[in-house]
């Protein structure tokens, strides 16, 4: 039995009948990260020691017949811009290149008191900043499907250790599709929940109130697994939603002779539509995607998103401005990067600051501070505040009659390296899928739909803010009529 | 029109720094990306509230006793220079 | 000279609250550098804020305390700078939305009460230290990083140094009352900021406002702006003016120096905080934190003037702070007399206070003792001057006024029959005297009156040593 194959709930019913132990697990997905890692470079940091003491400590626990967490023995990756208290955090980003936390992400926190095992930090664009893992300081991560591919990001290691086997669950952050797009690129289930369900308590900021943490698995039934051990409230984040309490999202739909589709009621934005998608076969296959819902009982319709096309403008300036205020703390003087030439205070700021950045993270950090600045303020950021409602209003209105709207997730492949990131106007427009959820906070998932040319094409099921379960259940249904 | 000298002073409040050689090229591209979402000003806003976060949830206040202090040596320990406890920098001019 | 100096200050106020405004170390002073710090106040990335109730809650009562309009909802924004002490790159604060909109507070004046208008309140963080120890370093404490403030702004109202330290007064001793800060200046829980101009009022020329920070004494606030009027006069009598800059007040020098950190320039780039979700607060919520403050020093003055018929400046004086007032109330309960009380408070107690240069909170003088002094006094078996040198014994000792009186023997000799023979005594060794008093000059009486107090140590009773005087030159 190869362990490093099996699912995430898979790992934990064998090792609850005591089929494996946890060291067994741990030492399995170390031994296949120790194989394949030099091909794929999915992890920043490694944490083998601390994993197998972690592992040694839950099957302890289970000869003394004590209770173990929902995560009991299960490997999980982390994207590194989630704190980890003792172990290096970079954001891939050399400002963070030996920044060691003193403190535990809530999510973390919540990871090891449910008795999972952090196995190490993943590779990301820099400070989430991109969509191909090409920003990294610390190398690009392959893509596991066709390594001279990117694999999505900005969580492209979790993505790609999730593909390849290295871990069943990993975490990312989606602040404009940075878990859903790799998910995509990779072929495994990327759920990002809506703003609020998962504290970011302990997650660098990239936008605030549109980043998300969100979860890597290699079916719906593990990211729900991963999704039901981290959310909830959290006192530390204001921003973190009391109705995120509302807890266990599988219930009944685990009984596989219940058809989830039935009755579904099913939203086609028609803006996507009217755009169209470049590559035929893509669209080809997401039409067979929507004939599957039909075909088991959903009811399709066209619904319209008025302001979708305002949604990257407007997405790109509320990202920006927020960018370039919360990384306004990276400065050299705490922590982080400091220059070593430098002959004053503003020196010692502006040196530091720009050796430590880089170019994708410089030019978003200036964007945001000429939108936010005098005199333009009003024009850019306020506007695009405004412009947020009435893109959120648009989605309310569309959920008004509708449990789930369907989509791509993107409408490209996963691309060769170096073959786009030089033209920043084209791969944000590539975005054009995924931000305006983050826009407007819903809760959405990519969910693989098959391949094109033997790459990796996603499903996006979209749910209004707070309705996982409608999304769940919509991407367990499809699984299962697809399988 | 986005000009060099808006680009220096943004990226003097932003506390960065372009080579002389890049800012030509940087303005160009810079330019690019504000004429790009400069389309937003044509969407109606008259009567429009900004959503400044999605929840409509009213904040909550802090109002319990448990504490995060960390140990001196784990607030310094990222630092690059200390002394006596405290974080050590340049002379600072007021 | 035909000058008018327009005065506007902003001022800080540290709030007394148990922990940090966004995170939950303890909000205290003088602990060992960079101890009470946590990810959210060293800004460390990922932590986030939460906003504190009780600090909340006090800058609430603040507002109140001033008769400011407080806002229905709470929004928090980033001011965006880079400075040291700075630890996010960001000071959480309040732009267009302050929490207090408006209010005034009033002054004394000799001839009337004088309404000092306020623009705002608002809350935010403060920032931590920097200690500037050699020629080439600085080094950086974080603990006051994260504690409370509130930010007053005045409107431009006060016109002279006097006005605003009789506003600064009247500030702190309401903020004191009302229990949300320790206003120590010298521990930096409270700063001030002066906003300067002068206006030529022939010609209407004003200067251009100066900002003068780094005051950290109220008597340093009354020198710089009496710096600054000078200087602004000066510049414009010679056809000159003022920049529009920012100057430190350097307390050694007595002078305020331009400084080198720019602010005027500074570009804020205000933004809400997304961190922060608005709070809403509803007008039962604000009338149950106004029902939950104590009396405030205006309605105690009222209450003062009506109950223990003082003038409205006796009133205004002892209700400044809220020790002054209890001794004044605490005395009166004693000795139920509040002229001779309000007379001795005003007058002995406040002069030694100020010349000990101690707080009402130093005092060591109980009620008790200051009301068994008085009827010492009262009975007549001190005489006045005596009282005060016991006051001064008791501020000195703290001892109770019947002991001092015991220990150095200081009862008023009323025995006719002593005075009689000591009276005798001095009319024999003075006969010069006699005989001038008799030709009219009144002056001989008073050196007679002298000698006998001196004669005896100042014990004597002065109306009874008088009265028998006058008697006894007469029968000669």
């Amino acid at each position: 039995m190869d362990i490093t194959s099996l699912k995430a709930w898979e790992m934990k019913e064998k090792l609850l009948n005591k089929e494996i132990s946890s060291k067994d697990i741990v030492e399995a997905h170390i031994k296949r990260i120790e194989e394949i890692e030099p091909n794929i470079n999915a992890f920043i940091t490694l944490n083998k020691e601390e994993a197998l003491k972690a592992a040694d400590a839950v099957d302890k626990k289970l000869r003394n017949n004590e209770n173990v967490g929902v995560l009991a023995g299960v490997p999980i990756g982390i994207k590194d811009n989630i704190v980890t208290k003792g172990m290096r955090t970079t954001c891939a980003s050399k400002m963070l290149e030996n920044f060691i936390p003193p403190y535990d992400a809530t999510v973390i926190e919540k990871i090891k008191k449910s008795d999972g095992i952090i196995i190490g930090k993943t590779n990301m664009d820099e400070f989430a900043m991109g969509g191909s893992t090409e920003t990294s300081y610390f190398g690009t991560t392959k893509n596991p499907v066709d390594p001279s591919r990117v694999p999505g990001g900005s969580s492209g290691g979790s993505a790609a250790a999730v593909c390849s086997n290295e871990v069943p669950l990993a975490l990312g952050t989606d602040t404009g599709g940075s878990v859903r797009q790799p998910a995509s690129y990779c072929g495994v289930v990327g759920l990002k929940p809506t703003y609020g369900m998962i504290s970011r308590y302990g997650v660098v900021s990239m936008a605030n109130t549109l980043d998300q943490v969100g979860v890597f698995g290699r079916d719906v039934k593990d990211a729900v697994l991963m999704l039901n051990a981290i959310a909830g409230h959290d006192r530390r984040d204001s921003t973190s939603s009391r109705r995120s309490n509302s807890g266990v999202f599988i219930g009944d739909d685990d009984n596989e002779s219940i058809n989830l589709l039935e009755g579904l009621k099913v939203a086609l934005p028609k803006e996507y539509a009217e755009m169209g998608v470049s590559n035929k076969k893509i669209q080809v296959l997401f039409d067979e995607a929507v004939k599957v819902f039909e075909r088991q009982g959903a009811k399709i319709d066209f619904v319209s998103i008025p302001h979708l096309k305002y949604a990257l403008e407007t997405y790109y300036i509320i990202m920006t401005s927020e960018v370039s205020s919360n990384l306004a703390r990276f400065d050299g003087i705490r922590y982080g990067h400091r220059a070593e030439d430098y002959k004053t205070l503003d020196e010692l700021y502006t040196n530091s600051r720009t050796e430590g950045f880089g170019e994708e993270v410089k030019r978003r950090i200036m964007i945001g501070t000429y939108s936010l600045s005098a005199g333009y303020a009003e024009e850019h950021y306020k506007k695009a505040l405004k412009v947020r409602t009435l893109i959120k209003q648009d989605y309310d209105n569309a959920f008004i009659d509708h449990d789930i709207i369907l989509s791509l997730t993107s409408t490209m492949l996963p691309f060769e390296f170096n073959s786009i990131i030089n033209d920043p106007v084209e791969m944000y427009k590539s975005d054009l899928y995924t931000v305006p959820i983050n826009i407007a906070g819903l809760c959405s998932m990519s969910i693989p739909m098959g391949k094109v040319d033997g790459l990796p094409v996603g499903l996006q099921i979209t749910g209004d803010r707070f309705m996982e379960k409608n999304i769940i259940k919509a991407a367990l249904g499809y699984e299962r009529a697809v399988l | 029109m986005i000009t060099k000298d808006d680009v220096l002073y943004i990226a003097d409040i932003a506390m960065l720094k372009f080579p002389e050689e890049e800012i030509d090229m940087f303005t160009e591209k810079f330019a690019q990306v504000i004429g790009f979402v400069d389309t937003i000003k044509e969407v109606n806003t008259e009567d429009v509230e900004p959503t400044f976060m999605v929840s409509d949830e009213a904040g909550e206040l802090k109002d319990y006793e448990e504490n995060e202090t960390l140990l001196r040596e784990e607030v310094l320990q990222n630092t690059v220079e200390q002394q006596y406890g405290y974080f050590k920098i340049i002379k600072v001019v007021e | 000279m035909g000058y008018k100096t327009i005065v506007g200050l902003e001022i800080h106020v540290e709030l007394a609250t148990k922990h940090k405004v966004f995170c939950n170390c303890a909000n205290e002073y003088g602990a060992e550098a960079n101890t009470l710090v946590c990810p959210v106040c060293l800004g460390l990335p990922g932590a986030l804020p939460v906003l504190d109730k009780e600090a909340l809650e006090f800058g609430i009562k603040a507002g109140i305390a001033f008769n400011s309009k407080i806002s229905n909802l709470v929004r928090m924004d980033r001011k965006n700078y880079f400075y040291p002490d700075l630890v996010k790159g960001y000071q959480i604060s309040q732009a267009d939305l302050p929490l207090c909109d408006g209010g005034y507070v009033e002054i004394e004046l000799e001839e009337e009460t004088k309404k000092i208008n306020l623009e705002r309140i608002h809350i935010e963080e403060d920032t931590g230290k920097q200690l500037h120890t050699d020629e080439s370093s600085t080094l950086l404490d974080f603990n006051r990083c994260g504690v409370p403030l509130i930010e007053i702004v005045t409107k431009p109202d006060m016109s002279s140094a006097e006005e605003a330290r009789l506003f600064l007064d009247k500030l702190r001793a309401t903020l004191k009352y009302i229990g949300v800060s320790n206003v120590k200046m010298e521990e930096g829980s409270l700063r001030c900021d002066v906003n300067i101009n002068v206006v030529n009022m022939e010609s209407g020329k004003k200067s251009n406002i100066s900002e003068i920070k780094n005051l950290n004494s109220f008597k340093g606030v009354v020198k710089a702006i009496e710096f600054e009027e000078k200087r602004h006069i000066t510049l414009l009598e010679e056809g000159n003016n003022t920049e529009r800059e920012t100057r430190r007040w350097d307390e050694s020098k007595g002078e305020t120096i331009l400084m080198r950190r720019k602010f005027g320039a500074a570009d804020y780039r205000f933004a809400f905080d997304g961190d922060i979700p608005p709070v809403s607060l509803t007008e039962e919520e604000i009338d149950r934190i106004r029902e939950s403050l104590p009396e405030l020093p205006h309605d105690k003055k009222d209450r003062f003037i009506k109950e223990y018929e003082l003038s409205s400046y006796d009133a205004g004086v002892l209700t400044q702070t809220k020790e002054l007032a209890s001794l004044f109330e605490d005395t009166v309960k004693y000795i139920n007399d509040s002229k001779l009380v309000s007379n001795w408070i005003m007058g002995d107690v406040l002069r030694r206070l100020k010349d000990d240069e101690l707080e009402i909170e130093d005092l060591k003088i109980s009620s008790k003792d200051l009301a068994d002094l008085l009827k010492l006094v009262k009975d007549g078996r001190i005489n006045n001057n005596t009282g005060k040198k016991v006051l001064k014994e008791m501020f000195d000792t703290g001892k109770a006024p019947e002991v001092i009186v015991k220990e150095q023997g200081l009862i008023q000799i009323s025995d006719e029959g002593e005075l009689l023979s000591l009276i005798e005594k001095i009319l024999d060794e003075n006969e010069q005297s006699i005989i001038d008093y008799k030709n009219g000059k009144d002056r001989a009486l008073g050196f007679l009156v002298g000698q006998i107090m001196k004669a005896s140590k100042g014990k004597a009773n002065p109306q009874l040593a008088n009265k028998m005087l006058v008697e006894m030159i007469n029968k000669r």
